[in-house]
């Protein structure tokens, strides 16, 4: 993780502040000729859109609402005719499909927003810890020391109790406890950044502190955040499921990937479709995900180590 | 099991059938084999085998097979029998005599006598963290004993000429006295030191209340290995006679799929399934099913002093909410038919099920239904939903325990059929700590609750339908009548069935009490009573002699065997 | 090197206060009464009995009294009584570690045994067929939902074959001793635990012995023989294998934690499960003891990791 900090400087023009301009566009070059991290880009973006378009769908291509139920149509096999049965029904006989879109919605809402939060959150502290050091830094070390000191399932094991697990409560729980991996990256990367020359030369010429971390030291550590990010929101995705699985994801009726998992699972035997269509889209999600994020690691700096993040 | 093989199935709809087709139980001619294990398994931890503080089923299993009740229920019927103890009732109902068997001796030889059950009843008066004093406070001078006025229980004596021999005085007529007495049988040789004059609440942290000694059931403590398994060995010297099985483990599992699928792979002898898994479990060759009605059911509470949902304090409302709920189809859909449609409180296994009196049966009628709400005063509006007269618009959470699959589904299907109605219907799901907080201490947020209850042998319905019950945030009183309901000639059928002011606690008087008490229920509607689930048991095909009904299902554990 | 070693043994006591506080608000904030909650549907149950019950477990005192009292007790282990199993929390939960302990170490062997050598053959085998399926191996090995391949491990080889069992640690009736039954019971849970792990060493061994296959002396190393090869791929091997060694006290920690789920899929009788179970039921005393000692755990682990850190690569600055 030292050796990260060092190259990730090393790329960078030293004497100018702006990053270099070859470096994305090398990392844009490199990453066109990644056929695999295009692939799973795409995917993404196409599991992305349609959920977004999930009410589009359920109109105009199955005609079906997602709460829609059929007592006299449960567990139906998966078939084309009619369209909404492609992934079969549930123990109420709602389309399988179109909630999975839905859920789709809620997962990736829920992903990407709380990951947001994370970066939101993450950013900014790891920034103004690393470049002010003092009280402060001392007061967030030992905040994230104990935070990260919690195993982090038990902590949302007790918080999850503590509120109603909705999307948006989820998002705020997971965004305000996830942020700790993202402020150590941040502030060890401006801890290193901030003793460099070019650094304490914009200090000697008398740039501002916002002006140091936002022309000279955040550009340098963005590449990190993308890849971080990436690796993030699929971790989230993966945590939203584990919780359903506990109980203490987002509750029923609202369709969600993980609860649909784990709803599913209790009707293993006897209508494997159920648990078929969340576990695939769950994992496809988090793969492609995972794959941008190598993806991107090796694009925008083929030197950066694999170490895990979390 | 006394006599329990010649008893004719009453109301009780029990079958057996066979897992995959292969024979069900042996003949009953066949000599019993000796040896073998049963494994239970049970989702939590027992929390003591100390049977005053049991508030758990799990502890109250193994509480049950180290030590034998003074009487039982029957397992078809759920009425009184002897066990330990012979009993009589005075004709007014205030003396309840008692002998002990003979035969009853704890398993260090000494004989079980009533100063045995006096120790389990000072064990109550003393200890501070059992659930269980409310049992006892009409026994004469019993609660100036738990209140440390008294050294001595005024209402027990033992016959000075046979100590086996006691007879209890109560203060008051009380009906489920006779269920509430039998109380605990406590080997004084172990716990007497813990219920002398001087002391306190020891009792709740004796060292034996979890590594017991002295047994009076047909088996004995061997080992606690905490958090996974109860071992327990049979006690060659149970006074019934010893049991034929070696050992019965009670194991800890994390769940209900774990459950089922010990039983499927054999890890578990016995134990019940949930219906989602029956036609699944019919596929397993090596397995037998028994169906049986359950002693509770599934309800849809009403909040009828809802300030948010103000349609619930009309019956005219409530009875058209279950009218448009097509329970039938529901069953079908949410519990693959495995239950029966309940119309009032009491169970059809209960003695106290009003089988005598004609129940509305709530048929599901759409158009009645509707035509109700409007009787009500609730039409529909522009956005069709139904609104009354100043304009509020019907709008009904229904909350469950999440979690509970069986329960998330009703509660999703109810909403949606009550939006057939032109109810804004909406199922909210949450967590069962704190959904029962807001039951019991009648949080007016609530406005419709799916929930269940278990019922016991003892009929009373005090505790949930008295309006004494009737929890008030205002005065920070708690209790189980949550739908605020209430009805003073079902507090006065209530009080004759519990108090009878003529003093005759006899099935049949207590009977035409609960048919009044019943019928104000299925007409005023303060919970859309939902259905009695049945209970699927499923077993090795090699135990042999499990019979289970309605209201045990081990109280024969001693007669068991296993098939080699 | 003895004063950061103190030091740093020192930084982890504010950690556990903070840890402590936040433990305690948590679960004493979370709605839902425990009283009421084990009491529910008990007949007769009267208002008395239930303020008798709460003062009995001394619940009815503010919460930072209450939270001095628990710390106070806390310190000597002491963590109060479960308020369903009446016995000490902090014991309940010790009875249970090794349980949890067995199984997290039992993973971190399987991680490295299988998570390493994959990580090197890809290297070794650059570009090849193993090299690519490894990949995407330790690609795929994180997207994949632990709950679930549980599930479908547990019907694939307990109930369908029978080749395993289902649940639990040991056959009921089985001595204790009985190390192929354990083994049989541990191989599933500790698999899935794993999982992730050997996903992630694959990557890192990979990464690494890339890293190190191409330095100079690797290179002249292969110039020279096969004698001089083997010496020089055994000390490339192990220079990969410090980011492995210094990972290993977050890892185990990691263990710890995601085994709460895995316990819950498998009944494993750990901690992890005992305190979602007490955290279910509101037991506080167990909940606060599972949590606390779990992060204890995880601190401790933290710090170990750290001085390894300070040993294997002296530069290491100490913040």
């Amino acid at each position: 993780m030292a050796s990260a900090a060092t190259t990730v400087g090393g790329v960078m023009a030293p004497a100018e502040a702006r990053p270099s301009r070859s470096l994305w566009d090398n990392a844009w070059y490199k990453l066109r000729r990644d056929r695999l991290t295009i692939a799973a880009a795409a995917t993404l973006v196409l599991l992305a859109l349609l959920s977004v378009l999930a009410p589009v769908f359920a109109d105009h291509v199955f005609h079906y609402k997602f709460e829609q139920q059929d007592l006299f149509h449960t567990y139906e096999k998966p078939s084309f005719d009619p369209p909404a049965y492609l992934l079969g029904t549930d123990e109420v006989g709602r389309s399988q499909v179109v909630r999975l879109l839905f859920g789709g919605q809620v997962s990736l809402f829920v992903g990407f927003v709380a990951a947001l939060v994370n970066f939101a959150v993450g950013v900014p502290v790891g920034l103004a810890a690393g470049y002010f050091r003092g009280p402060f830094d001392d007061f967030i070390n030992w905040l994230i020391t104990t935070l990260n000191g919690i195993p982090q399932i038990y902590l949302l094991l007790i918080i999850a109790a503590l509120w109603q697990p909705g999307p948006l409560t989820l998002i705020a729980i997971i965004g305000f406890l996830n942020w700790t991996g993202i402020t150590l990256y941040c502030r060890g990367q401006t801890i290193s950044l901030r003793e460099r020359e070019y650094v304490t030369s914009a200090h000697a010429i008398g740039a501002t502190h916002g002006r140091v971390i936002f022309k000279h030291i955040l550009p340098n550590i963005l590449p990190l955040i993308f890849i971080l990010a990436a690796i993030d929101v699929g971790g989230i995705v993966l945590l939203e499921s584990a919780l359903s699985f506990l109980g203490l994801g987002i509750l029923p009726p609202t369709p969600s990937w993980g609860n649909m998992l784990t709803g599913g699972a209790s009707y293993f035997v006897r209508a494997w479709w159920l648990v078929v269509s969340p576990g695939v889209m769950i994992f496809l999600t988090v793969l492609c995900l995972y794959l941008i994020g190598d993806g991107l690691r090796d694009a925008l700096d083929p030197r950066l180590k694999t170490h895990e993040t979390h | 099991m006394l006599g329990a093989a010649m008893l004719v199935a009453v109301s009780c709809s029990s079958s057996s059938t066979p897992g995959g087709g292969a024979s069900p139980s042996a003949s009953t001619t066949e000599k019993p084999q000796q040896g073998g294990r049963v494994i239970e398994a049970t989702i939590s931890d027992i929390a003591t085998m100390q049977p005053i503080l049991v508030a758990d089923t799990a502890s109250g299993r193994v509480t049950g097979l180290l030590y034998d009740t003074l009487i039982q229920v029957d397992y078809k019927t759920g009425e009184p029998k002897p066990r330990l103890a012979t009993f009589s009732v005075s004709s007014d109902s205030l003396k309840y005599s008692y002998e002990i068997n003979a035969k009853a001796n704890w398993s260090d030889g000494k004989p079980i006598i009533a100063e045995d059950w006096l120790t389990g009843l000072k064990a109550v008066g003393k200890s501070k963290k059992t659930v269980r004093k409310s049992n006892f406070q009409d026994i004469v001078g019993f609660s100036d004993y738990a209140s440390g006025k008294a050294t001595s229980i005024a209402g027990v004596a033992i016959d000075s000429a046979n100590p086996k021999k006691f007879t209890v005085t109560m203060a008051k007529v009380s009906c489920p006295a006779i269920i509430n007495l039998i109380g605990y049988v406590l080997p004084t040789q172990v716990f007497g030191k813990y219920v002398t004059d001087t002391s306190k609440d020891e009792i709740d942290s004796a060292p034996e209340n979890t590594a017991p000694t002295v047994f009076s059931g047909p088996f004995k403590l061997t080992e606690w290995r905490k958090g996974d398994q109860v071992i327990l060995d049979k006690n060659p010297s149970y006074w019934q006679g010893a049991p034929n099985i070696d050992q019965y483990v009670y194991k800890v599992v994390a769940n209900q799929t774990a459950i089922t699928n010990g039983l499927k792979t054999g890890e578990i002898t016995f134990g019940t399934i949930q219906a989602k898994d029956l036609a699944d479990m019919q596929t397993v060759t090596t397995v037998r099913i028994d169906k049986y009605q359950s002693l509770g059911y599934t309800y849809i509470g009403w909040n009828t002093k809802s300030p948010t949902a103000v349609g619930l304090a009309d019956k005219r409302v409530r009875q058209a909410l279950a009218y448009g709920l097509d329970m039938d189809q529901v069953i079908k859909a949410v519990v693959f038919g495995e239950a029966t449609k309940q119309v009032a409180h009491h169970v059809p296994v209960q003695w106290a099920y009003p089988s005598g009196i004609q129940l509305e049966q709530y048929k599901y009628d759409k158009a009645k239904a509707l035509a109700l709400l409007k009787d009500a005063g609730w039409t529909p509006g522009p956005d069709g939903i139904l609104q009354n007269a100043e304009g509020k618009k019907f709008n009904l959470t229904i909350s469950t325990n999440s979690g509970n699959t069986e329960r998330e589904t009703l509660a999703t299907v109810a909403a949606e059929q009550y939006k057939q109605l032109g109810i804004n219907a909406k199922a909210a799901p949450e967590a069962f700590q704190g959904l029962v907080t807001k039951l019991t201490t009648g949080d007016s947020t609530l406005e419709a609750t799916i929930i269940g209850w278990s019922l016991g042998a003892e009929p009373d319905p005090y505790s949930i339908w008295h309006s004494s019950q009737i929890p008030d945030p205002a005065t920070k009183k708690t209790g189980f009548g949550f739908t605020g309901f209430s009805d003073p000639a079902m507090d006065k059928a209530i009080e004759e069935g519990r108090n009878p002011s003529n003093g005759d606690c006899s099935i049949a008087a207590r009977k035409k009490q609960y048919e009044t008490f019943n019928k104000i229920l299925n007409e005023n509607q303060p919970y859309n009573f939902g259905y009695s689930n049945n209970v699927l048991a499923v077993s090795q095909l090699s135990l042999q002699g499990f019979k289970p009904a309605s209201f045990a299902d081990v109280y024969n554990v001693f007669e068991w065997w296993i098939k080699k | 090197m003895r004063n950061f070693l103190i030091r740093r043994a020192l930084y982890a006591i504010p950690t556990l206060i903070g840890i402590s506080i936040i433990t305690f608000a948590i679960a004493r904030l979370s709605p839902g009464d425990p009283i009421r909650l084990f009491t529910f549907g008990i007949n007769d149950f009267t208002q008395e009995d239930y303020l008798r019950l709460l003062h009995a477990y001394g619940l009815d005192k503010p919460i930072p009294l209450q939270y001095v009292d628990w710390l106070a007790n806390a310190v000597r282990l002491n963590f109060g009584e479960s308020l369903i199993y009446h016995r000490e929390a902090g014991r309940m939960i010790l009875e249970r570690l090794p349980n949890t302990l067995q199984l997290a170490v039992t993973a971190l062997v399987l991680q490295l045994v299988i998570g390493v050598p994959l990580g090197v053959i890809a290297a070794l085998k650059r570009g090849s067929w193993a090299d690519n399926a490894i990949r995407v191996f330790g690609v795929a090995g994180h997207a994949v939902p632990a709950f679930w391949l549980g599930q479908v491990l547990i019907i694939a080889f307990a109930i369908g074959l029978r080749w395993l069992p289902s649940q639990g640690m040991l056959t009921v009736g089985k001595d204790q001793l009985d190390l192929l039954d354990r083994l049989k019971h541990i191989l599933l849970p500790a698999f899935v635990l794993a999982l992730v792990g050997i996903a992630n060493y694959s990557r890192i061994l990979r990464t690494e012995t890339l890293d190190v296959l191409g330095q100079d002396y690797i290179r002249t190393a292969h110039a020279k023989g096969l004698r001089e090869r083997v010496v020089v791929y055994v000390h490339a091997l192990r220079n990969s294998l410090i980011p492995v060694v210094t990972a290993l006290g977050g890892i185990l920690a990691t263990l710890v934690g995601g085994a709460l789920v895995i316990e819950q899929v498998f009944s494993w009788p750990g901690i992890g499960q005992f305190t979602f179970q007490a955290a279910i039921a509101k037991d506080y005393p167990i909940v606060q003891a599972g949590v606390m000692i779990a992060s204890t755990l995880l601190v401790v682990s933290y710090v170990l990791r750290d001085i390894t850190y300070a040993i294997v690569d002296p530069r290491i600055k100490v913040a």
